[in-house]
This record gives structure tokens, C-alpha cells and sequence, in this order.
């Protein structure tokens, strides 16, 4: 019996695309994942954690070695002993500035026979916040030099809004009722410092977290703390899990808006409404 | 917000159901005729009743305000993005399907034209252009609803970003509303006035068909415009605002290379559905004079992919070269980052979009009297040709195990890794499009002599310029290796380019005057091709519209975790990027789908034309004039 010519033909177009398909499954399986944020503000953390951090920023978010290698040359420069040259590329400047100045600006100072090409690692699409900034700076000191760049070294960057700038909407809280639930029933002050409020070392100090995190980190903290990872320095699981149970509405809103008024100063601003800038 | 700008991202060419009257072929070769009638009143009115409920369910204030407060929602069992990816990915290829047939539609036609249908030939032309639009023709209302799915998928399924996206592009939305009214219009009027404006409106008629190709062309050059934006924002300001003007947000970086890029492609598109559309119907033929009719379409079809083909990778550097200076990192992630292996799999499809191509030409010249004397050049053809696609295939910059590295002795293979460097792969596609290039050449003398006196002459300037660019080409990827990057990517790469250009300008300048009046050694046999050259344009077709899906990906894929990159980031639960095994059972499934849908509405389209054959043979139009002979080049 003939074989009908549809039937021929499809068999044939069926067995083109599953080579296709066979052959892209059986190459190496690369999946690009959304970044994590890492945060580190208020933490005590160590110099070694610090250099652990900043190594996985390096190879994963930060996407330094699509240029540069360690112990290799690739678009960019070779970076193994950086941490030891920094300190001599310019007079008079610390190794740590030069190094944070070069992620941030880093025209500043292109290496001689290497294209002018690296982008500012702080802004989208990298935008590497405060944290990371400093944890990438220590990983390239310990690459031969000693590690001791801090927080203060790096400069508070403009978080740049990844939500298209359309979508701004204003959070309905009331910053100094956010203050009280912070104290009182949430009772935060319990492990959190906050400018002046509280002086507990059991979690980290927020005195200065809305500066250096976003508005979707902290409200994402608060209601599931587990899915923005721990704090390096802190012991793992210790922030309940229960606020989204506890807190009403107009609650977990009023505490965000004035968690959202510690930008760094001593004593947290109770008053006003806080502006924030979701993303989407 | 410009919600109400719903229609505007509606369906790219019409809004029209199958009219089961206008489309099969076992009437191939009639004119069309007074009978071909339009659209019934209720398939005319499912189009706009589409619109309407777009319309109303934007406007529907409880709507409005849920779509104010969600970002995302859910697409149930299957998720958002592999609901959208599937829709838009069909939806594509059907656009590109109706939008780069008929340029080439119009270009028979007008062939046929000048020729004079007073002739066998032009009359032969002139059903070939009739016979494409009408494969279009079908293909039209479904490219239309799907264009309505993707839409209500996009403000349902990604509402904050589609408020984006038309608070800046809302004026854009509207032209291409206008301009697909237009578009519509202009393809009905085209198609249903073949007969109408015959004779002495010949001319009208093709201006009519060039109208509609502009329209179609600036359909697609808007619509893109919104995809670039995407890749290569421009006007945003560094919170990610955009401040800029419409114009800057149109006029992307991306923009005009991805305009050029689609506008090709969609041709070779065309060219390879149809001729495997051909080739199917080569395959179920009954009768020799079918076989030939089918033979012929089979190769035109072919000859319009394989000629836009060859010019498509030069497109594809232009995109490439933009995307890098857009952003360094966008286009090192492109190349060397996690899509890296992605360009083996796209060397691979192309590799073999080259040897079929070549090898069909081959099968070809089997029926063509007088080729036989060019037999013996095929070997050191298909040497070039696969050596080349070993070149362009070979990996660099790829992620190795460990026990691989230890085989190789290092990172990278201590031979091979001078083939996977840019420089080789472009002297490699170059050499492969100039082979291609002699293929044809000699597919096109292939039962013609030259009579004119200075044959010989003409004949050695052709093969001087083909080993000079042969030299050029090799010589510039050897100088490749030892200058920068930037000047290997600024200077020599676009002088390969320049050289096979040149080239082919230089010899088809020779080519046509030398061959005019020549002596035919016989005349072609259409319709005795083997079948497995039929297989061939089915395996093209097949290849092309898979490689469409995977070049989907790189597009879509460049942007990772990003909506419109650097701007407003994915933070939906299908955010990350999948890896290119699952992309390619997506690709592989969204082809079948595609192929399925085409085969049906063909189907649909031959249950018509059967009632209509049968209607024809009681006093209806004559029998089209079998094919038989004419020139290598139809």
C-alpha cells in the first residue's frame, strides 16, 4: 500500500525538527537567571565573607568575566593582582578608591590598549546596589592586596528605576504610625536599630536601609524574609515569618513608610509621607 | 493612559476569513475570475467584532482599574511566557509569510508584464504572481486573529507593561491601524481586480501591487519599531523615564538593521513556503503537466529564497555590529555569554539552508540538457560549501568541563580554536555565499551558449572577479587574526562583504549582455526533477521557519530579565531566560503548530478550488498552457 504523500511528508518535517531539537537538548544547558540582591548594610560581616560575596557578584550578576579573566587576558584587563597594583595606578589614591572609582566611573581610568567599553556596573542593566559594590571591591583587593575597603568607601548610588519611570505611585502609609508598629506590636526594635531607636546587635541596623535598599526589597522582607536571603553576619531564620498573619494592612503599609524614611541619618524623619518608587 | 489603543497592535495585514473560493491550485495556470467573489457578510464582520470586544473590555472602568493595580497575572497551566511566546511566535511567522510573498508576487508580475501576455511566457509569469498571492490570501485573517490572541495576551497577561509601552508608542499604534486599513484595502483590490485591470491597466494593477508592498513594508517597519525599543531603548533618562521624543523611541538603535534584517528574511521566508508548498503539491501530483507546473513554482520559489538568502548574513552583521555599539555588554552577552552555543545551532541551520539550496540547484541541472558539462564542478562546490560549514560551526568561548579542557589541553582546542574566532567564520560565509553564487551561475548557462563575439573574453573577466573576491575574502580573514578587534570588525569584515558584492554586481553585469541571444543545447524538463529535490524545499521551508523561531529567542532572549532593557526589568515569575534545549522544544512545537495551520487552511483553500474546477470545466476558463521548455531561469 502506497504511503500517502502527507504522511511522507510530515514524518519528514518531524524528523528534521527533532534533529533540531534533539541537538540544542544535548549541548550544555545555560539558563540565565534574574539577579538576587544582596544586601550587607548594618551587618557585622567578615573580610573573608565580604571577598565570597564579591567573588559571586563578580562571576554571576555583575557579569565581569564576559571581559575580564584572573590569570588571563580577555577584552578587559587581566585582574589577577589587582588589588596589589591599585594602590600605585594613580599617586596618592588608596587602592580601595581607585577600585571603587573604576566600577563606578570606569573612564576614569581605562587601562592603556584596552578599549574604552566597560559600563558603570552601578547602573541597569547591571546595577550592582551599595553592597554589592563593596563586596566586588574587597573580592578584587584580595587579589593580591589586603582587604580593607568599607561601606563608607563607596558612594550612596542613585538606584536607578527599573519600572519604565511611568508606573510611580505614592504609598498611602503614615510613616509615624510605622514608627509605633515598628516599636510596638511588630516590635522590630526587638533586633533592629533605627537611627535612634533601638540598640539591639540581634539583627541587622536599618538606620539606613531605605538608602541603600529598594522599596520591593523591604516590603518583600517583611512579609517573607526567607525569600531576600539573610543578612551575611546574622544567623539565618530568625525573623518571623509571620508579619503578613499579624499586621493589617494599613499596618504593614504604615511600617513600610516609615522604615522608608531611614535614609542615614541619626534619627528616623516620623513625619510626612514617604514616596516609593515600586518596580513592576 | 492610551489603553484605548487596543486595535492598533491588532492583526498586521487584514481582516478577512478564508475565502474558500480564492485559493487552491488545481486550477493553476486560470486567470483569476469574475467569480472569485469576496468575503461573506459574516466573516467580514468576525474581524470587527474582534476589535469591538477589545474595545469594550478596555473601556470596561472595573477592567481598567484591576489592570491599574496588577503587573502580571497568570496564564493557567502553561504560564505567561510560554502563552505569549507560542502565540507571538506563530503569529510572526504568518506575518512574515503574507508580508514577503507578495514583494516577490509583484516582481513576477511585473516580469510577466513587460514580457507581454500576449506571450505563452508572461501569461506563464503572470499565473505564477496570481498563484503566490493567493497562498497569501489564505494566510491573511489567521495572521489577522492571531494578531488579536497576542494583543488581548499582552494587556491581559503583562498589563503594567503594556501601559508602558503605549504611553510612549500610542500614536504609533494608531498609524498602524490606518496604515493595515489601508493595507487591506490595497491587497483586495489587487487581488480581486486581476482581471479588471488587465490589458491596457496592466500597469495600474502592478502599481496597485507595489502600493501594496509599500504599505505592508511600513506595517512592518512600525511594528518594529516597538520590538527594538525593547532591545535598544533610547530617550530614557537615567531613573529610566522616558523623556525623550517619539521619534527618538522610534528611530532606535536597532531599529532600521532589524527593519532590513525582517524585510529579507521575510522574503526568503515567502520563497521557502512557497516552494514547499510547491513541492508538496510536485509530490501529490497526478499528471506530468502538473508535475512541471509544480516543478517551475518549486523552483522560482527557491531561486527568491536562495537570492535573498545570500545577502541575509550581511543584514545579520549590520544588527550584530548595532546591537554591540548599543551596548558592549548586551552584545558580549549576545556572543560570548550564555547564548553562545546558540550561534552553533544557528551555524548549523544555516549550513544546511546552504547546502540544500546548492544541492536542489544540483538535482536541477539533471533536467536541463547541456548541464552535464558542468557536472564535474560540483564536487569541489559542495567541498567549499562544507567546509565552510564546518568553519562557521566550530565553538568558541564555551563553557567546558573539566575533563574537556583536559583533553584539549587548555581552554580552548590548540588547532581548532583558529576556526572558531570571528574572523574565520566570516572568510567561511563569505566563501560559502560566493559558491552558492557559482552554483546558480551555472545553473543559469546551464543549457545556453554564448554567441556574442566576445564570450570567451566576458567568461575569463567572471572567473578573474570570482578568484580575485575569492583572494580578497581569504586574504582579509588571514589579516584578521593580526590587527584589533575594531578594525577587523570597522574595516575588514565589511570589506569581505563589499568584495562578494562586488563581485556578484560585476558578473551578473557581464553575465546578462553575454548571454543574450544564446544558443539553447536544449530545452528544460520541468516537472522530471528527482522527488527527493522535492525534499529538499520541504526540508528548507522546515529549516527557515525553525530558524525564524530560534532567532525569536536570540531577540527575545538578549534582553534577559528585562522587559525593555536597562529600563524596566521582568520581576514576573518567568523572569529567567530558559536555556536553549527547552527554547527548542518551544521552537520545534510552535513550527508544528505553524505547519499544521498552513496545511489546513491549504487544505480548506483545495476543497474550494475543487468546486470551483468543477464549476470551470462546464464552460468556465480554459485549461492553463502546460510548461513545457523555456529558459534555465524561467
Amino acid at each position: 500500500m502506497a504511503v500517502p504523500v502527507t504522511v511522507k511528508v510530515s514524518a519528514f518535517a518531524l524528523a528534521v525538527m527533532g534533529s533540531y531539537s534533539w541537538y540544542a537538548n544535548s549541548i550544555p544547558q545555560i539558563e540565565s537567571k534574574p539577579p538576587e540582591e544582596l544586601s550587607l548594610e548594618g551587618g557585622n560581616v567578615t573580610p573573608a565573607q565580604l571577598v565570597a560575596a564579591g567573588e559571586k557578584i563578580f562571576r554571576e550578576k555583575g557579569q565581569c568575566t564576559t571581559c575580564h579573566g584572573i590569570g588571563r587576558a580577555g577584552r578587559g584587563p587581566d585582574l589577577a593582582g589587582v588589588g596589589a597594583r591599585a594602590g600605585t595606578r594613580k599617586p596618592g589614591t588608596k587602592a580601595s578608591a581607585y577600585l571603587v572609582e573604576s566600577l563606578l566611573n570606569p573612564s576614569a581610568y581605562v587601562v592603556e590598549g584596552f578599549p574604552n567599553i566597560m559600563p558603570n556596573v552601578s547602573k541597569p542593566p547591571i546595577g550592582l546596589n551599595r553592597s554589592e559594590l563593596w563586596a566586588v571591591a574587597s573580592f578584587l583587593e584580595s587579589l593580591g592586596g589586603t582587604v580593607d575597603v568599607k561601606l563608607d568607601d563607596v558612594p550612596q548610588v542613585a538606584t536607578a528605576q527599573t519600572g519604565g519611570g511611568a508606573a510611580t505611585i505614592e504609598l498611602p502609609g503614615d510613616p509615624k504610625a510605622g514608627q509605633a508598629i515598628f516599636t510596638g506590636k511588630a516590635a522590630c526594635i526587638a533586633c533592629h536599630k533605627a537611627g535612634a531607636i533601638g540598640a539591639s546587635p540581634v539583627g541587622p541596623d536599618l538606620s539606613n536601609i531605605a538608602g541603600s535598599q529598594t522599596p520591593e526589597y523591604i516590603m518583600g522582607k517583611i512579609l517573607d524574609p526567607a525569600s531576600k536571603g539573610t543578612v551575611s553576619g546574622f544567623p539565618p531564620n530568625v525573623m518571623p515569618k509571620t508579619f503578613g498573619q499579624q499586621l493589617t494592612a494599613k499596618e504593614y503599609l504604615d511600617l513600610v513608610s516609615f522604615l522608608l524614611t531611614l535614609k542615614g541619618g541619626a534619627a528616623p524623619a516620623a513625619a510626612g509621607q514617604a514616596a516609593a518608587k515600586p518596580k513592576p | 493612559m492610551t489603553i484605548g489603543t487596543s486595535d492598533s497592535g491588532l492583526p498586521r495585514r487584514r481582516w478577512r476569513f478564508l475565502d474558500r473560493r480564492s485559493f487552491g491550485t488545481t486550477t493553476v495556470g486560470s486567470p483569476p475570475t469574475s467569480t472569485d467573489s469576496g468575503p461573506s457578510r459574516l466573516e467580514r464582520l468576525v474581524p470587527v467584532l474582534l476589535v469591538a470586544a477589545a474595545v469594550v473590555c478596555l473601556a470596561t472602568p472595573g477592567w481598567a482599574q484591576e489592570q491599574k493595580e496588577a503587573a502580571y497575572r497568570a496564564f493557567p497551566y502553561v504560564g505567561s511566557r510560554l502563552a505569549i511566546w507560542v502565540i507571538a511566535q506563530i503569529h510572526l511567522n504568518f506575518a512574515a509569510f503574507i508580508l514577503g510573498v507578495p514583494i516577490f508576487a509583484v516582481i513576477i508580475e511585473f516580469m510577466g508584464w513587460r514580457i507581454g501576455m500576449d506571450r505563452e511566457e508572461g501569461r506563464r509569469y503572470d499565473w505564477l504572481s496570481h498563484e503566490f498571492v493567493k497562498l497569501t490570501f489564505t494566510a491573511f485573517s489567521t495572521t489577522a486573529l492571531l494578531g488579536g490572541l497576542l494583543l488581548f495576551l499582552l494587556i491581559t497577561l503583562y498589563p503594567r507593561f503594556w501601559t508602558f509601552m503605549s504611553g510612549i508608542f500610542a500614536p504609533t499604534m494608531w498609524l498602524y491601524a490606518a496604515l493595515f486599513f489601508l493595507e487591506t484595502f490595497t491587497v483586495y483590490l489587487w487581488y480581486y481586480g486581476w482581471d479588471w485591470l488587465s490589458g491596457p491597466r496592466k500597469g495600474l494593477h502592478v502599481a496597485i501591487g507595489v502600493l501594496s508592498n509599500l504599505l505592508g513594508t511600513a506595517i512592518l517597519f512600525v511594528s518594529n519599531s516597538w520590538v527594538t525599543f525593547m532591545i535598544s531603548p533610547a530617550g530614557v533618562d537615567d531613573t529610566g523615564k522616558f523623556t525623550g521624543t517619539l521619534w527618538q523611541a522610534v528611530n532606535n538603535f536597532t531599529w532600521m538593521p532589524v527593519n532590513i534584517h525582517r524585510l529579507i528574511a521575510n522574503v526568503v521566508f515567502g520563497g521557502t513556503i512557497a516552494a514547499g508548498y510547491a513541492a508538496f503539491r510536485f509530490l501529490g501530483a497526478k499528471t506530468d503537466e502538473e508535475r512541471a507546473r509544480y516543478d517551475w513554482m518549486g523552483y522560482i520559489g527557491n531561486f527568491v529564497a536562495l537570492s535573498a538568502l545570500m545577502v541575509l548574513p550581511f543584514a545579520g552583521y549590520w544588527l550584530g555590529f548595532e546591537i554591540y555599539g548599543y551596548n558592549q555588554t548586551m552584545g558580549i552577552t549576545m556572543m560570548g555569554g550564555f547564548m553562545s552555543w546558540l550561534w552553533i545551532v544557528q551555524a548549523i541551520l544555516i549550513g544546511v539552508l546552504f547546502l540544500g539550496s546548492n544541492y536542489y540547484l544540483w538535482l536541477g541541472m539533471e533536467r536541463i540538457p547541456g548541464a552535464e558539462r558542468f557536472r564535474p564542478w560540483i564536487k569541489y562546490l559542495l567541498l567549499v560549501i562544507a567546509l565552510g560549514f564546518m568553519v562557521w560551526a566550530t565553538p568558541r568561548s564555551l563553557i567546558a568541563s573539566l575533563g574537556e579542557v583536559r583533553a584539549m589541553g587548555g581552554s580552548d582546542h590548540r588547532f581548532l580554536r583558529f576556526f572558531g574566532v570571528m574572523t574565520a567564520k566570516n572568510t567561511a560565509v563569505n566563501l560559502m555565499i560566493l559558491t552558492t553564487f557559482f552554483s546558480y551561475l551555472l545553473y543559469r548557462r546551464a543549457n545556453r551558449e554564448p554567441t556574442v563575439r566576445w564570450a570567451r573574453t566576458g567568461m575569463l573577466l567572471q572567473y578573474a572577479t570570482f578568484v580575485l573576491a575569492a583572494a580578497a575574502v581569504i586574504g582579509l580573514g588571514l589579516g584578521g587574526y593580526f590587527v584589533e578587534a575594531i578594525v577587523r570588525i570597522r574595516r575588514f569584515s565589511p570589506m569581505q562583504v563589499g568584495a562578494v558584492l562586488l563581485c556578484i554586481v560585476i558578473v551578473m553585469a557581464i553575465d546578462i549582455p553575454m548571454f543574450k541571444g544564446a544558443r539553447s543545447t536544449g530545452t528544460i524538463r520541468w516537472g522530471t526533477i528527482a522527488p527527493r529535490s522535492q525534499y529538499v524545499l520541504i526540508l528548507l521551508a522546515v529549516t527557515f521557519t525553525w530558524l525564524m523561531g530560534l532567532m525569536g529567542f536570540a531577540r527575545s532572549g538578549i534582553r534577559q530579565h528585562w522587559h525593555v532593557y536597562g529600563v524596566m526589568q521582568d520581576r514576573s515569575p518567568d523572569a529567567l531566560t530558559p536555556a536553549l534545549g527547552y527554547a527548542a522544544n518551544v521552537i520545534t512545537m510552535t513550527t508544528i503548530l505553524f505547519f499544521l495551520m498552513v496545511m489546513f487552511i491549504f487544505w480548506l483553500g483545495g476543497l474550494g478550488e475543487k468546486g470551483h474546477a468543477a464549476a470551470e470545466a462546464h464552460g468556465g476558463h480554459p485549461a492553463p498552457a502546460p510548461i513545457a521548455g523555456g529558459s534555465p531561469e524561467a
